[in-house]
């Protein structure tokens, strides 16, 4: 060491341990940092797992399949449970967060009755209690029921029933099983029917029963009351159907989901909305044979006995509910018909 | 050695007005694995569709797995599993439930389906993505999930239609190794319809080969190869005199500069070849058969129809 520099001078390093350094089997932070002792010292080098990690072996099943029911239950269980749980049918969250807010809305006139009938205020319970007109209004009633509800659970649950399964190709894995397409549309159609009869006749029986159990209604109530609640029952039931094979028809003959959705929501508020434009500049309501919601209410009123609110005969009603879901079906069928097992 | 047949048909025809798609066909499929070929609009398609009775026959007879395709298309299809080629997974799904739910088609208890499909999931290479939503997956591992969906019922005949589409060259080889694996340790049918010819020959033992409707060729493919067995020989010196002095003598002869091949019509064709390198002068430094790929199998089939041709004993006759 000299007198004018404290420190002895660094020796400039040549190497470079860039990406083109050739492998030596040192380490980087070892090759750059050790010291003369590089020969004696031994870096701690993580050692590839050499070998097999995947081993294919092919396992035979010997199981025995279960007859045509319990594939068509399993169609079924697959689009109801999807609403509940994982692992089935994905329904998005909208739809599921919407089937909760209806389930709830629709029974509004259940929590009012109670209301009304537990503080003991009579007028009030006899707007909101079990009665002709409200029985009707609980399944049938236009705003909010038909037009904000009913209409728009059924717009997203036929969305993409059929018409995914013809965009993602998984009509071939229904098909290409002993699937027939009989089976196929029908459970299609249930699963859809059955999650708006839940809806609509679930919260009606709701709120018929409750009304029963918690007003203490008598046996002579009852016996009065139940023609009209079964009638309104049935309504349901039509209205169900009605909404199901008009949107299951557009969805056949769709490949995503908006247009079905829309269309089944544009054919209910169209045509009612054109009937009720002829309705009030001609005084004439037989146009509201073309509306399906009309049809079905129009039924129903005679059906349940309320007050009538069309000119026409109920009749043509009746045949105007038979027509169009014969039209819807028979669409539906041609469409399903249609759909290929090896390509689209 | 004769094994069973899977598939037969006797004059099975199909036709959609005017337009015939299948043309009396008559077809003997073995057990083990069989490629399906054929160009664009051969009727492939239809015929996958008729032997999963699915469609109406026109006319004739078939069988799959011993059942009749007019009228046992249940039963067929219980037995089968097919793997489209085209995506026919729900994407929003996970993979576990979407062949689960496929094995419930079938007719399987569900719980029975759900472990099934995590053997099916793990034989196809997918066992640690079986919970990952099928829309995140890649082109190969839909392609096994689909291979899962269709084998969770331990299938006695796998329809793969293009089973290597689109798969990069690792996960093509996965998929034909599985496929093989199924063949051969699992003692399965597979008729695996395909336009890569590599993939049928690496796969299969058997062909059909349609073309417009009708039965263009069927067999083994090593038979059908001797259709167009050549010998390969590498000269030296007076090149041009040996083809000229080859073809002299009626040989079919293709040349590229010192290589030549012979077409093989006999054990005979070996010593003419050498009689003629000793008169002509010409070193026969190097002679072995050359055997032809799959794909010059299908071009000289193609070449030479003649689509009456219906079997491997006719194209080798030359007819």
């Amino acid at each position: 060491m000299s007198e004018d520099t404290p420190f002895e001078p660094v020796e400039s390093k040549e190497e470079s341990f860039g990406a083109e350094t050739p492998v030596t089997g040192q380490t980087k932070m070892q090759a750059a940092w050790s010291g003369s002792d590089d020969e004696k010292s031994s870096a701690q080098v993580a050692q590839s797992q050499q070998g097999q990690i995947f081993e294919q072996i092919y396992q035979p099943w010997t199981g025995t399949l279960n007859p045509r029911w319990m594939r068509n239950w399993a169609i079924l269980r697959h689009h109801i449970l999807g609403i509940f749980k994982t692992g089935h049918r994905p329904w998005n969250i909208p739809t599921k967060l919407f089937i909760f807010f209806v389930i709830i809305a629709s029974m509004t006139d259940v929590a009012m009755a109670l209301l009304f009938g537990m503080i003991g205020e009579p007028t009030l319970y006899d707007i909101w209690g079990v009665n002709r007109d409200n029985l009707y209004g609980h399944v049938m009633g236009f705003f909010p029921r038909n037009i904000l509800y009913y209409p728009i659970v059924a717009a997203l649950l036929v969305g993409g029933m059929i018409s995914e399964d013809r965009a993602h190709g998984t009509s071939a894995l229904y098909f290409s099983r002993p699937i027939n397409r009989f089976d196929y549309a029908s459970m299609k159609f249930l699963a859809v029917g059955l999650i708006l009869f839940f809806i609509i006749n679930g919260t009606l029986a709701v709120y018929y029963f409750v009304d029963i159990l918690v007003m203490g209604k008598g046996w002579a109530w009852i016996i009065d009351t139940f023609p009209m609640f079964l009638s309104a029952f049935i309504c349901g039931i039509i209205l169900s159907f009605t909404y199901t094979s008009i949107g299951l028809a557009l969805s056949s003959i769709s490949r995503g989901r908006f247009f079905p959705a829309i269309g089944l929501v544009a054919i209910l508020m169209g045509t009612r909305a054109m009937a009720s434009i002829i309705d009030a500049l001609f005084d004439k309501s037989v146009l509201y044979v073309i509306s399906p919601y009309d049809a079905v209410a129009h039924v129903c009123q005679a059906l349940i006995g309320t007050e009538m609110t069309y000119d026409h005969p109920w009749v043509w009603s009746l045949i105007s509910v038979v027509v169009i879901n014969g039209l819807a079906l028979y669409l539906l069928a041609s469409r399903v018909s249609s759909l290929e097992v090896t390509r689209e | 050695m004769v094994r069973d047949l899977i598939i037969e048909s006797t004059a099975l025809t199909k036709a959609y007005g005017p337009h015939i798609a299948l043309d009396s066909l008559d077809i003997k499929i073995e057990q083990g694995a069989t490629g399906l070929l054929g160009p664009n609009g051969a009727g492939k398609s239809t015929f996958l569709k008729t032997i999963l009775g699915l469609i109406q026959l026109t006319s004739g007879e078939g069988k799959v797995l011993g059942f009749d395709i007019r009228s046992q298309g249940d039963q067929i299809r219980q037995r089968i599993g097919y793997m489209p080629e085209y995506d026919a997974l729900n994407p929003g799904m996970d993979a576990i439930h979407q062949v689960r739910y496929s094995g419930e088609l079938i007719g399987m208890n569900p719980n029975i389906a759900l472990q099934r499909a995590h053997q099916a999931l793990e034989y196809v290479g997918l066992g640690e993505q079986r919970y990952r939503q099928v829309s995140t997956f890649s082109t190969g591992m839909k392609q096994a999930t689909k291979l899962a969906c269709a084998l969770i019922h331990d299938p006695a005949l796998i329809i793969a239609d293009e089973p290597s589409n689109g798969l990069d060259a690792q996960s093509r080889e996965f998929m034909l190794n599985t496929l093989e694996t199924t063949v051969n340790q699992g003692q399965r049918s597979v008729l695996m319809a395909s336009h890569l010819m590599d993939d049928v020959e690496r796969v299969c033992e058997n062909i059909v080969l349609l073309h417009k409707g009708k039965l263009a060729a069927q067999g083994k493919i090593e038979d059908l190869k001797a259709i167009d067995k050549e010998i390969e020989i590498h000269v030296w010196g007076s090149a041009n005199k040996m083809e000229e002095a080859l073809k002299d003598k009626g040989m079919k002869v293709r040349r590229e500069g010192r290589v030549m091949r012979i077409g093989h019509t006999g054990d005979e064709t070996y010593n003419s070849i050498l009689q003629t390198a000793v008169e002509v002068g010409t070193q026969v430094r190097r002679m072995h058969d050359h055997e032809a790929s799959l794909e010059d199998l299908f071009l000289v089939i193609m070449e030479r129809l003649g689509h009456d041709v219906k079997s491997s004993e006719d194209l080798m006759r030359g007819t």
